[in-house]
C-alpha cells in the first residue's frame, strides 16, 4: 500500500467524484469496469480521534490509498485473475466489486449479481443452524422462499453436513462452515463468480469435488468469473487473462501465461 | 438531504420482503433451542409488569398517586410495553450494525434496511404484547373508550422515531465504541427518569414538566396513557405533542445527515 497526498491530481476531472452504477442486467457486455477507481483508507491515531473527525475537520489522520486509480474492464464470460501479494488491493477490489465497500474516486460499474467465495466461513450466524443459515442468506441474496426451498437439498447435499444441518453453527467445525459456505455461494447461479483462494476448503478429496463444481460454473459461457490468487498453478487452470496489481496499481494486464511471468519474474 | 431520504426510502421499498423476513428470522434467534421457544419472547417483560406492580402498587401503595378510576396495572403497563420496546432499541438498536457486522462487511446490504428490520422485529413483540393488555381489557371489563383509536397512530409513530433514531446514531456508534457505552448508560436512568413508573403530571415543579415535554420516551407513555387511562386526544394537548414533532424533526434531519455522510465509511470500520 502506498501513502500519497494528492492522488486525485493525475485523475481526469470527471473521475474525482466516486459513482456506483449496479444493476441486475446480466446481458451487458461488460460485467465489470473499473474506471480510475481510489479507494483511501483514513487511519486515525484513536477511535477518539475518528469519532471527533466526524464533527470537525481539523483532526489530523493518515491516508492510505488501497486502490490507486485503477482502471480494468472484464467483459460477460470472462475469467480473470487477479494476481498480487499481500496488501496488493486485491480484497479491497473485490469488496468495491461485491459492493460492501464505496470508492474514494473513480466510477464502478457492475452488471450482474455477484456471489463471493470470499472468506467462506464468515457471515453466518453462529445462533441458527445450518439450515436457518442456508434461508438467512438466501433471504440477503434476494431469493424467494420456494426458490430457497428448491435450493436446499442441493447445497445439504453438497456440504456433506448429515445431521448437523440442524444444529447451530456456533458448533460447526471451521471445515465445515466453510464447506457450508461454498455450498451456498456456488449453488445459488450468480452471473459473477468472485472466487479468492477459497478452493483450500476441507480435505483434499472436498477440495476436488469444489474445483470440479468451479469448472461447471466456469463452462457456463455467461458466467464471469474473477480468481484471486498469489499462486499461479490454480490461476492457470482457470483463467484466460491475468491483470498484476501491485500497491493498488494495475502494473500489468495480459494473457494469463504472461502475466503469470511477469508477476514470478517481479517477485523472484 | 432530500436524495438520502429518497434513498433510503426506495432502498427498503426495495428489500421490503427481506426486511420483513429477517425481522422474523431475528426473533427466531433469540427463542431457538429453548423448550419453551417463543414464550420466552414475552416471559421477560410480563415478570417485570408483574414484579413492578409487585413492589409498586402494593410495596409502596403508588397506585393511588395516578389520580384515575383504572387499575393501576393498566396504567403501569401502558408505559412498561412501549418501555421495553424503546429499551432495545436504546441498546441494540443504537448500535445495530455491530450485531450484524456481516451484513455490513460482507454482503451488499443497505444499511438503513438493517435499523429497519431490528427494529420491526421487536416492534412485532410490542405489538403482540398491546394486543394481549387489550384483550385482557376486554376479558376484565375495563372500560376502553374511543381515545384507544389513537393507539395505532401513536405505535406507527414510535417505530418511526426509533427507526430514525437507530439510523442517526448507529454510525456513530460504529466509529466509536465510546459513544455506544455512553448511550449504554443512560438507557437506565432514562428509565427511572421518564416517567415510566411514576406520574410526570404529578410532580409540583413546572421547569420539570417543561425538559420532560422534549424526552420522547416520557412522550410515548403518556400517549398510551392518554389513550387507555387519562381519556384524551393527544393532540389536543400542544403542550405535550409540539415538543415531541419538534425532537422528531430534529431527529430526522441529523439521521439523514450522518446516513449521508458516514454510511459508506461503517464498513471501512466495522
Amino acid at each position: 500500500m502506498s501513502s500519497s497526498e494528492t492522488a486525485t491530481s493525475s485523475i481526469p476531472q470527471e473521475f474525482v467524484r466516486p459513482s456506483v452504477v449496479r444493476d441486475n442486467d446480466s446481458n451487458a457486455e461488460v460485467a465489470i469496469q473499473f474506471e480510475h477507481v481510489t479507494k483511501t483508507y483514513k487511519l486515525f491515531k484513536s477511535d477518539r480521534a475518528r469519532f471527533l473527525a466526524t464533527f470537525s475537520k481539523k483532526i489530523p489522520f493518515k491516508k492510505v490509498n488501497a486502490n490507486d486509480d485503477l482502471s480494468f474492464t472484464i467483459k460477460r464470460g470472462e475469467a480473470v485473475a487477479f494476481l498480487g501479494n499481500n496488501g496488493a488491493g486485491k480484497s479491497t477490489a473485490l469488496k468495491i466489486i461485491t459492493g460492501v465497500l464505496y470508492p474514494t474516486h473513480g466510477r464502478v460499474t457492475v452488471h450482474g449479481r455477484v456471489s463471493a467465495l470470499l472468506e467462506l466461513s464468515a457471515g453466518f450466524d453462529p445462533q441458527l443452524s445450518g439450515r436457518e443459515n442456508i434461508a438467512f442468506r438466501g433471504q440477503l441474496w434476494g431469493l424467494s422462499n420456494q426458490e430457497i426451498k428448491e435450493l436446499e437439498p442441493d447445497i445439504i447435499d453438497f456440504a456433506e453436513l448429515g445431521d448437523y444441518i440442524d444444529q447451530p453453527m456456533r458448533t460447526y467445525s471451521s471445515g465445515m462452515k466453510a464447506r457450508l459456505g461454498f455450498a451456498f455461494a456456488s449453488s445459488i447461479q450468480p452471473d459473477i463468480l468472485v472466487v479468492d483462494e477459497a478452493l483450500s476448503v476441507g480435505d483434499r478429496r472436498f477440495s476436488k469435488k469444489c474445483l470440479k463444481r468451479v469448472h461447471e460454473i466456469m463452462s457456463d459461457s455467461h458466467v464471469t468469473v474473477l480468481f484471486v490468487t498469489h499462486s499461479s498453478a490454480s490461476a492457470k487452470e482457470f483463467c484466460k487473462r491475468g491483470i498484476v496489481l501491485e500497491h493498488g496499481k494495475d502494473i500489468y494486464e495480459g494473457d494469463i501465461k504472461s502475466a503469470i511471468e511477469f508477476y514470478e519474474k517481479r517477485n523472484a | 438531504m432530500l436524495a438520502t431520504l429518497r434513498e433510503i426510502f426506495q432502498e427498503n421499498w426495495e428489500w421490503r420482503r427481506q426486511i420483513l423476513n429477517l425481522a422474523v428470522i431475528d426473533l427466531h434467534k433469540t427463542v431457538r433451542g429453548a423448550v419453551l421457544g417463543w414464550a420466552w419472547l414475552f416471559v421477560k417483560p410480563l415478570t417485570y409488569i408483574a414484579v413492578f406492580w409487585f413492589a409498586l402498587d402494593l410495596g409502596l401503595r403508588a397506585g393511588d398517586s395516578t389520580g384515575g378510576d383504572y387499575p393501576y396495572i393498566l396504567w403501569l403497563s401502558a408505559g412498561l410495553i412501549p418501555w421495553f420496546f424503546m429499551q432495545s432499541m436504546l441498546n441494540t438498536g443504537a448500535n445495530v450494525y455491530r450485531r450484524y457486522p456481516f451484513l455490513v462487511n460482507r454482503i451488499h446490504f443497505p444499511l438503513s434496511a438493517i435499523s429497519n428490520f431490528y427494529a420491526l422485529s421487536e416492534f412485532i413483540i410490542f405489538l403482540a404484547l398491546m394486543a394481549g393488555l387489550l384483550v385482557v381489557c376486554l376479558i376484565t371489563g375495563v372500560h376502553l373508550t374511543v381515545y384507544a383509536l389513537q393507539l395505532p397512530l401513536i405505535w406507527i409513530l414510535m417505530f418511526f422515531f426509533w427507526v430514525c433514531f437507530s439510523v442517526m446514531v448507529s454510525p456513530l456508534s460504529a466509529l466509536s465504541k465510546d459513544f455506544s457505552n455512553l448511550l449504554k448508560a443512560f438507557s437506565t436512568p432514562l428509565f427511572w427518569i421518564s416517567g415510566i413508573i411514576y406520574n410526570v403530571a404529578n410532580m409540583n415543579i413546572p421547569l420539570i414538566h417543561q425538559i420532560m415535554a422534549f424526552n420522547p420516551i416520557t412522550f410515548f407513555c403518556t400517549a398510551q396513557r392518554a389513550a387507555l387511562c387519562d381519556h384524551f386526544w393527544i393532540w389536543d394537548k400542544p403542550e405535550i405533542l409540539l415538543p415531541f414533532v419538534l425532537v422528531f424533526a430534529l431527529t430526522a434531519v441529523v439521521a439523514l445527515r450522518n446516513y449521508h455522510k458516514l454510511r459508506k465509511d461503517v464498513a471501512d470500520v466495522i
